[in-house]
């Protein structure tokens, strides 16, 4: 898909009423001539999915403009099919599914958060319904096989790095890496996102912990970091002026913006870019299991990894290249907590977080 | 007898039960059902808990004693002196009841977040200072922004007071040689005393009751209030049966606020404030009233024209940091809400079908207790008002948490459903509903309907033939006083939308997670021009001063 085709289908969609642009884009984008060159299953699903109408997305592995990019294109893809994209962090998506299952009453049907510790609770509660989609075995090796029993595949992977803002901080003068965060000239300059809310930060969290101990959360408070909730906040302090370092800094999200316009760039920690690997599911008991279905396929595709690369995700198909000169995980040198660590790691990095910061 | 045991029913399955379930919860094994004081020990038995109940107070009484200094001064000017622009200054006052306080809260973090705030940098660039004085992120800061948000009750309920007040006993003073500020504090004031305090015990409760604007300043603020610590209890593990114990000193503390309220309200000592006044006569202030003038300016310019000034830039805004320029101008915000975003139109669509239906359903139930009490058709009917009155006392989290409790599990199962947020809200505003068709019902002599029953007609003739077009006015206004505080309904909205239930003020919290102000901006401007598009009309229904009636 190259970004012109893209653009066209965006304005068409801006324009009139969105149902009657969807249907003009089904027809104008060369894509949907791909229907002949569906699978059996896809056809299928697809079959099926169309009598259930739409499905309901709890969505935390990007920031809202891209989780809203992949429903539209699984829309235009999979036409009359709706998709609810409810984009919020981890643990607030957790919440809500958790208020569904105490009240019995399941409203989403594909979850998608970014902390592996949810799948793995969910699927000991036999909560989550078993699907192996065919996709799944045509993503690159390293995002197979997270649960061998097939409940929750890995549809997403993400950085995060230290962002600056250029228009007031020269690169030569950002931190190297991540102690150079607890270095007191950043007093009052570094935003961060918060683990009780964000997976991504939660996870990095982690990872840190594991680097440096917990003194080097201590010795971060000391410089009175800014805490959002979201690690997209980040971003949104750096653009404002009202912090230079996102210490918390999320590749995709940063570099989408600095694309806009904003003076935002990336340092590639020293000591490791922290690499989020996040899953998807789909809960037992949801209405709209076909296009659950359906959905897993997608994010599984190569059309969802065009739409991450677009978005400055990383791809997990191997035939979806980043565009040159982007920054992606085979680049750098990154580092991540193991499933299990996190698991059993991330209630507790949250309570000590608490302790810490206040919040 | 048949439509009693109708009404009573509505008011227990709206307000009896959640609250009942609420209260049985809270000494409940979350999973055996057992009777316990563990969520009680819980609850209370760390620090962090306590200290977020007196940041709570603190926060209730700092929005109390600041809505006071704004709203008093302003009330008498209006009611009692010449100062000019009155029916703007009005406006300003009403504009500040309609902006919901998160959006208040943003507009704030646009203008004093500490380095890139609008005022911050204004500041800096006049006195050349390396950083701003003003930090949003702060106890003070979020006392601000709040009591902007609160100070049109306390001047609502100082109005009405001074209204009443007749010049007579100023007159009085004056013959005994007072002087006019003798006058003003030895005597108008003290008279309208109780009606201040009980606009500011509601501006305390509204502050201790709110959850948005808390959200949105007081966790980068890195401290937590009641409203935000029991959010905290429905993290993974929900813990309902912790958040309900918890949510007990919020209740008590408002019931025991609203029993002062009530006692000093009602005390008759004060006569000159209990009947219609005699002659009023507008003090003039002479120079002073520009004085008056510019204060009155300047609490609209805090509470309305800068905060809505720098939201609507962010929301043309391609980036909001920079600035005040043609090539930062962009509609791709609305763009993105209304067209690429999914939830967005059926949120929209949601927010004002929700808070019609309430509103609807509200008054219809308020109206029907008010006119079986003010007839006195059945016994025990004080107990049906009591009743309506009722949700007055319980925050907005904590309505929501007894409805989640009570009715989201089977066997209503209600979760996910428009039907619990119009019920939730409905019984939200049941008292202001019920305040307002009481007011319009007493005033109605009922001769007029005996008349029609004389004639032949049965009750439900003389409803339709006299009462309803007597009541069409007022009922109207009532309407829009459910209406309006309906369309932007955070708190109790928060623990029971679903994903097709969403609306508008849901999905702002959502979006604010990300700070992306811009369109967070647009999404809330949109809110305000349908809010005040439908509020227009209605001033041309009912008359402009349709809030200043009841309570």
């Amino acid at each position: 898909m190259t970004c012109v085709r893209k653009a066209s289908r965006r304005e068409l969609l801006s324009r009139g009423g969105a149902l009657a642009a969807l249907g003009i884009a089904g027809v104008l984008d060369p894509r949907r001539a791909r229907a002949h060159d569906m699978s059996a299953r896809e056809q299928e699903l697809y079959a099926a999915a169309s009598k259930e109408g739409e499905l309901t997305w709890y969505m935390s592995h990007s920031d809202d403009v891209t989780a809203q990019a992949l429903g539209r294109n699984f829309e235009a893809l999979y036409p009359p099919l709706k998709a609810n994209v409810v984009r919020t962090t981890a643990q607030v998506a957790f919440q809500r599914v958790s208020q569904e299952i105490k009240a019995g009453a399941m409203q989403v049907d594909v979850l998608s958060t970014t902390d592996i510790g949810h799948y793995v609770y969910l699927k000991e509660k036999a909560l989550l319904d078993k699907y192996v989609p065919e996709n799944a075995g045509k993503v690159l090796d390293i995002y197979r096989n997270y649960d061998p029993d097939g409940t929750y595949f890995v549809t997403s992977a993400g950085m995060i790095a230290i962002g600056y803002n250029t228009a007031k901080l020269r690169e030569a003068d950002a931190p190297k890496n991540w102690t150079g965060l607890t270095d007191p000239k950043w007093k009052d300059q570094i935003a961060l996102g918060h683990p009780g809310f964000s997976g991504y930060v939660g996870t990095w969290v982690l990872t840190l912990r594991k680097l440096y101990g917990w003194q080097f959360f201590e010795a971060l408070a000391g410089n009175n970091p800014q805490i959002g909730r979201s690690i997209n906040d980040t971003v949104t302090m750096l653009n404002a002026g009202e912090r230079l370092i996102a210490g918390t800094g999320p590749v995709g999200t940063a570099m989408s913006s600095a694309q806009k316009g904003n003076p935002l760039a990336m340092i590639y920690p020293t000591d490791g870019t922290v690499l989020i690997i996040a899953p998807s599911g789909i809960m037992k008991g949801a209405k709209h299991p076909n296009a659950a279905r359906l959905f897993m396929e997608y994010l599984l595709s190569a059309e969802a990894s065009q739409i991450w690369v677009d978005h400055f995700n990383e791809s997990l198909r191997p035939e979806v290249a980043p565009p040159p000169g982007v920054t992606s995980a085979k680049d750098v040198r990154t580092i991540r907590p193991t499933a299990d660590e996190i698991t059993k790691g991330m209630p507790e990095v949250i309570r000590q977080w608490r302790d810490t910061f206040g919040v | 007898m048949a439509l009693w045991l109708i009404l009573i029913a509505a008011l227990v399955f709206l307000v009896a039960s959640p609250m009942l379930r609420l209260v049985l919860a809270s000494f409940q094994e979350p999973d055996s059902g057992r009777l316990t004081l563990a969520n009680y020990a819980q609850a209370y038995g760390r620090m962090p808990h306590l200290r977020a109940i007196l940041n709570s107070l603190e926060l209730g009484t700092g929005v109390a004693l600041l809505a006071g200094m704004f709203g008093v001064p302003i009330a008498w000017a209006i009611s009692r002196t010449d100062m000019p622009a009155k029916g703007f200054i009005r406006l300003m006052v009403f504009g500040a009841f309609v902006i919901p306080p998160y959006l208040g809260a943003i507009g704030w973090i646009l203008l004093a977040g500490p380095n890139a705030g609008w005022l911050n940098k204004v500041w800096m660039a006049a006195t050349g200072a390396g950083h701003g004085i003003l930090n949003v992120y702060s106890m003070a800061g979020l006392i601000v922004v709040v009591a902007v948000a609160s100070f049109p009750y306390v001047f609502v309920f100082t109005n009405s007071a001074l209204d009443l007040v007749s010049s007579e006993m100023e007159d009085a003073a004056s013959i005994l040689g007072a002087g006019r500020m003798r006058i003003t504090f030895g005597v108008t004031l003290p008279l309208v005393l109780p009606a201040m305090i009980g606009g500011l015990i509601v501006s305390f409760l509204e502050a201790i009751a709110l959850f948005g604007a808390p959200a949105l300043i007081a966790l980068p603020a890195r401290f937590h209030v009641v409203s935000t610590q029991l959010w905290q209890f429905f993290e993974y593990p929900v813990r309902v049966e912790e958040a309900a114990a918890y949510a007990m000193p919020l209740l008590a503390i408002t019931v025991l606020m609203f029993a002062l309220q009530r006692s000093l309200l009602g005390r008759r000592g004060y006569v000159a404030v209990s009947g219609k006044g005699g002659e009023r006569r507008m003090i003039r202030l002479g120079g002073w009233r520009w004085a008056m003038l510019g204060y009155a300016l300047a609490v609209c310019t805090l509470s309305v024209l800068l905060p809505m000034l720098v939201l609507l830039q962010a929301a043309f805004a391609k980036a909001w940091g920079r600035g005040f320029a043609l090539d930062n101008l962009t509609l791709a915000n609305f763009r993105y809400i209304l067209f690429e975003q999914t939830q967005a139109q059926h949120a929209i669509l949601n927010t004002f079908l929700y808070a019609g239906a309430s509103a609807f359903a509200a008054i219809a139930l308020s109206l029907a207790i008010a006119y079986v009490v003010n007839r006195k058709l059945v016994p025990w009917s004080n107990a049906l008002a009591l009743l309506c009155m009722a949700p007055f006392v319980i925050p907005g989290v904590v309505l929501a948490i007894g409805f989640y409790a009570a009715y989201a599990p089977p066997p209503l199962a209600l979760y996910g459903s428009a039907a619990i947020i119009i019920l939730a809200f409905t019984t939200r505003f049941l008292p202001i509903a019920y305040t307002a068709s009481a007011a319009g019902l007493r005033s109605i002599n009922p001769e007029m309907e005996e008349a029609v029953r004389n004639l032949g007609g049965g009750r439900l003739a003389a409803i339709r033939t006299v009462l309803a077009p007597l009541l069409k006015k007022s009922l109207a206004g009532a309407w829009l006083l459910v209406f309006i505080p309906a369309t932007r309904e955070l708190s109790s909205a928060i623990f029971l939308v679903g994903p097709h239930t969403r609306v508008i003020s849901v999905m702002l919290f959502d979006l604010s997670e990300e700070g992306n102000f811009e369109v967070l901006s647009a999404l809330g401007a949109m809110l305000l021009l349908a809010t005040i598009a439908i509020a227009a009309l209605a001033f041309r229904v009912v008359g402009r001063d349709f809030m200043l009636r009841g309570s």
